[in-house]
């Protein structure tokens, strides 16, 4: 090669290398952009493709009573959803699972439109109407199993409840309150999927089990009262055209509510068609001036300080009293000279209180509440609760004070005159209101066992003994305005009460409207359990004593008569203390666990058992049931079960065979 | 044959540890990206250890003849390459459409790749015979002849990208061997007037579809743009560090698709990062620097079109395997070379590398 060419050469290849040397840096910088600039979008891209993740949440758990009844299960249903991509003929698929859902066909079109594969269409379905659908088997409409929370029990214990609404999340209630442990610690997996579709799991995600930590929940409510109570409430809210009304029934040992009833109520499988009002829990969650309940907490302060003795006579001013600016005068325009403490309560004088008020004096009086729990939370395990209204000692005016003693002019909850009334029957101490016993995990193994809490000592046993025995008095004295609770051969100490209602838009307390009340313990010498009712707005009685005590008396009687050994007080008791919860199938219906005397009692349904038809129209004639029948022969079954309190007009269902 | 002291101290060792190096990469690689898929007898990765050792076989047998006589039976060599061709379009293997394999004693094998050197050698021997100071109309047609037979025969079975890398070759090395500025605007022009012919005439639906597809990925996202949507994210999702040896999510759960053969580099590129891909592109262009100043410093002309050429063929396929996978340059089947898998390919690429160090081994001595 000449020298010349070589030259030449030379030149080419070095042009050469500059060109492909360009081309190198833009395929390094190409690498660039795409690695570096663009790395991180183009790596969650490839996430995206390739990372698939599902929260899985372990079966919400169930609520059962103490004695293991079940209140709230959880049932597999059917929903339905349509995929727009694969479905056919909008409009003929539309029509079609609108005549067997009812949901609105227009709406169906429009889910049918959409773009994508999935839209809910009805959700947790009849199995009737699942099986229809299933049977049309429409190209692009899909069924999918969903666990749906069920309360076997409809309205029973339904504000202690509350309810979990789709997708098993907590929305009310225990449900709400115990939310995390029923449903457990949800647990995100997540795997790979490769490109045709097929799930791997990647060294980074493991799938593996949730670690279920969930637990089914034990209340301290036992079904039996909480149904004896419901229906007490409601026959008293309906006879007397109330508003409304709480009934809460607690073992002041324990503080544990053994009952907690509110009216109106509602069914929580169906809450959504319910007004709010109805689904709210007022025995925590309203306040209300309580009224002459309230004057055995002042007593009992004042027996406590030792500032006054039952022996005391206070001159009751024959029926006025002049306070500050205003007059305060007895209720039902009584008028009163003398009177012992006891009478005071007995006769539930307002001036007698006012004066035993006043030797206690503002700042110990406003101390004795507060011990008493009034003015904050009890504390019980149930969302909603409120505070109520205890204004401080500096604040109170001569008159306000005055009015307080009798209850008017200071605000609480139904919880708190409850568990401050378990105070005075149990020896003195506040203990902690609670309706969860305990919780259990999936192996049926105690977790968690909730102990009685007690709060702090209000009151000495000998001041509790005393003011029970005053109490007695109240129900079983001579012209005792609770004289209406009375039961033969049950000691039962309690008060009425009947308070007048603020009015906010008149700004003042409303001579009609009224809360009707009556708390008591029973048995007086050994007291097991507090009940307290509350109704609101009474309009045909007006009074505690008249409204109220009959309700207590009525629901106290039937615990009585349920409990296995009819009316000794003594076995009662050792019933009452339930041990080991035994697990009921929730086919078995509560009532099947209320054991009256049938035969007895006029007021509940009798058994028909073995009867002939002629016998059960007599039978049911003269109780006033209305009877539907089926079949000939002899009565076989029966609904409701022989022993439920007979309600309105509810039909009894008897079913007669042959074969007997 | 004698054998020449001088030969094996002069052995371009350098040379062979670079093709090693990126061979052995290119097997992991493979290895990364076949190893839990499912093929019939040996894996993959094992089946291109077996080529590059009969590559490798081939390889020394190739620098071990002088150059000078690969080039005096230049054209007996060509007719051997046409020959193949003519067998593969009579009892070729049809796969996927198209007719470019032919099986010898149970190995199958492509005479179009062997083609890209054999078109090497038989330039190198025209133009070295005809062409000392630059081309003459009549030499170019000549040469349009010679190159032009092997295209179409390619074209036909169909492998367009083949096609086309040897008439890329073919223009790189006429345009290094020296082509007149009036020459060049005549070819620019033709080629301008005949793009249009080209594309009503002889393109086929699916090859139309890969350019305009090439213009925009994001037309047909789940059909031709797949495979540079699919390379781009695994590409991309490799960041700085990239993912780690046989840990790319894209390659091991198979969205990427041709994972082994023409989208091997998205693979290296998934699992080693940037900074793998900076390190390999930047042997490879040692490679290509080494190879131009072989061709630089060659004794002959015919060494340095034979060494020029080879470099070219191993530029282009890095070039436009790259530029493929990294979406900046159209889909088309050009394997990556020393790193797809292919035995043909690998054979080719180690004789063609045998060649290079022909040249560079017999540089110092003088011709007999």
């Amino acid at each position: 090669m000449s020298a010349k060419s070589r030259k030449w050469l030379r030149f080419r290849v070095a042009s050469i290398l500059v060109f492909s040397l360009v081309l190198y840096v833009a395929l390094v910088s190409r690498a660039f952009q795409l690695q570096i600039v663009s790395g991180e979008t183009l790596g969650k891209l490839a996430d995206r493709q390739h990372r698939k993740s599902l929260t899985l949440y372990p079966e919400r758990r169930l609520i059962f009573d103490r004695n293991g009844q079940q209140l709230a299960a959880t049932v597999m249903t059917d929903s339905v959803y349509v995929d727009p991509s694969t479905a056919e003929d909008r409009r003929r698929v539309a029509s079609k699972l609108s005549s067997i859902l009812g949901v609105k066909k227009e709406k169906i079109v429009k889910a049918l439109a959409n773009e994508g594969s999935f839209r809910w269409v009805a959700r947790q379905i009849s199995p009737a109407r699942a099986e229809g659908i299933r049977a049309l088997n429409l190209e692009g409409v899909h069924l999918v199993r969903e666990p749906k929370r069920f309360y076997p029990h409809r309205e029973l214990a339904c504000h202690l409840l509350g309810f979990a609404g789709l997708d098993s999340i907590g929305l009310e209630g225990l449900e709400l309150k115990y939310d995390e442990c029923l449903k457990g610690i949800p647990k995100k997996v997540v795997w790979g999927r490769d490109a045709r579709g097929h799930n791997i799991y990647l060294d980074e995600g493991p799938g593996g089990a949730v670690d279920d930590r969930s637990c089914s929940i034990f209340l301290t409510i036992d079904s039996k009262i909480q149904y004896i109570v419901e229906s007490q409430l409601r026959r008293a809210v309906e006879g007397l055209g109330a508003k409304g009304g709480s009934v809460i029934v607690m073992d002041p040992r324990t503080g544990g509510v053994l009952a907690m009833a509110n009216e109106p109520r509602f069914n929580p499988n169906d809450f959504s068609s319910y007004p709010a009002d109805a689904r709210r829990n007022r025995a925590v969650t309203d306040c209300f001036d309580p009224g002459s309940v309230f004057k055995p907490f002042i007593v009992a302060a004042a027996l406590e300080e030792g500032l006054v003795s039952e022996t005391d006579v206070f001159d009751c001013e024959n029926g006025s009293y002049v306070v500050g600016d205003r007059v305060i005068h007895e209720a039902q325009s009584e008028k009163f000279k003398e009177l012992t403490i006891p009478e005071i309560l007995k006769y539930s004088s307002n001036i007698g209180t006012v004066k035993i008020a006043e030797r206690l004096g503002k700042n110990l009086a406003h101390r004795y509440m507060t011990k008493f729990g009034f003015g904050s939370k009890t504390g019980v395990d149930l969302p909603g609760e409120s505070t109520g209204i205890l204004r401080n000692p500096r604040d109170w005016r001569e008159v306000d004070f005055a009015t307080m003693a009798f209850g008017q002019g200071i605000s609480v909850t139904a919880m708190q005159l409850a568990s401050g009334m378990c105070a005075i029957a149990n020896g003195g101490v506040l203990m902690k209101p609670h309706v969860v016993r305990r919780l259990v995990n999936k192996e049926g193994a105690t977790v968690k066992e909730f102990e009685p809490v007690p709060l702090g000592t209000v009151i000495s046993p000998e001041t509790s003994r005393k003011i029970t025995s005053i109490l007695t008095g109240v129900v079983e004295g001579e012209g005792g305005t609770g004289k209406n609770a009375h039961i033969v051969n049950l000691s039962i100490a309690g008060k009425t009460g009947t308070s007048q209602k603020f009015d906010f838009t008149s700004g003042k307390y409303s001579a009609k409207k009224v809360a009707a009340s009556f708390m008591g313990f029973f048995p007086a010498q050994d007291p097991q359990m507090v009940i307290l009712v509350v109704l609101d707005e009474p309009e045909t009685s007006r009074w505690g004593g008249a409204a109220a005590a009959p309700v207590f008396k009525r629901v106290t009687e039937q615990i009585l008569r349920c409990s296995n050994s009819g009316m000794d007080v003594q076995d009662f008791a050792a019933v009452e203390t339930v041990g080991e919860a035994r697990i009921i199938p929730a086919s078995t219906s509560i009532t099947d666990m209320v054991y009256p005397d049938p035969e007895e009692d006029e007021t509940v349904i009798p058994d028909f058992q073995g009867m002939s038809l002629r016998e059960v129209l007599r039978m049911a004639q003269s109780r006033r049931i209305e009877i539907k029948t089926a079949g000939t022969g002899w009565a076989v079954h029966q609904n409701p079960a022989p022993g439920v309190p007979i309600e309105g007009n509810q039909p009894c269902y008897v079913l007669f065979d042959r074969e007997g | 044959m004698k054998i020449d002291r001088r030969l094996l101290i002069n052995f371009d060792w350098v040379l062979l540890g670079m093709v090693l190096l990126i061979s052995a990469i290119g097997i992991l690689n493979i290895y990364s990206a076949s190893h839990n898929l499912y093929t019939r007898g040996e894996p993959l990765y094992t089946k291109q250890l077996y080529w590059l050792l009969v590559g490798l076989v081939l390889m020394i047998i190739t620098f071990s003849v002088d150059y000078h006589t690969i080039i005096r039976y230049a054209y007996l060599i060509y007719l051997v390459g046409i020959a193949l061709l003519f067998l593969v379009a009579l009892y070729g293997n049809i796969t996927h459409g198209s007719q470019r394999w032919l099986v010898l004693w149970g190995f199958s094998f492509q005479p179009s790749e062997l083609m890209k050197l054999v078109l090497i050698i038989v330039l190198a021997r025209y133009c070295t015979d005809n062409v000392q100071d630059g081309f003459r109309a009549r030499n170019l047609l000549v040469l349009f002849a010679i190159v032009g037979l092997p295209v179409y025969m390619i074209a036909r079975q169909p492998d367009l990208g083949t096609a086309m890398f040897l008439v890329l070759l073919f223009a790189t090395i006429t345009l290094f061997v020296g082509v007149g500025r009036k020459l060049i605007l005549w070819s620019v022009a033709g080629g301008m007037a005949l793009a249009p012919v080209g594309w009503f005439l002889i393109l086929k639906d699916y090859q139309k579809e890969r350019i305009l597809t090439f213009l925009d990925p994001d037309r047909d996202p789940l059909g031709t743009g797949y495979h540079i949507i699919q390379s781009i994210i695994a590409v991309g999702s490799g960041s700085l560090w990239g993912k780690g040896f046989l840990k790319g999510t894209q390659t091991q759960l198979k969205f990427l698709p041709e994972q082994q053969t023409d989208f091997a580099f998205s693979v290296f590129a998934e699992e080693w990062g940037f900074l793998g891909v900076v390190v390999l592109i930047f042997i490879f262009l040692a490679l290509i620097l080494w190879g131009l100043q072989l061709a630089r410093n060659s004794r002959d002309l015919p060494g340095t079109l034979l060494a020029f050429g080879v470099t070219m063929f191993v530029f282009w396929g890095i070039f436009i395997n790259i530029g493929m996978v990294l979406g900046i340059f159209p889909v088309v089947g050009i394997p990556l070379p020393f790193i797809s898998y292919g035995g043909s390919s690998l054979v080719v690429l180690l004789m063609g590398a045998g060649l290079l160090m022909n040249v560079s081994m017999r540089r110092f001595i003088l011709q007999p």
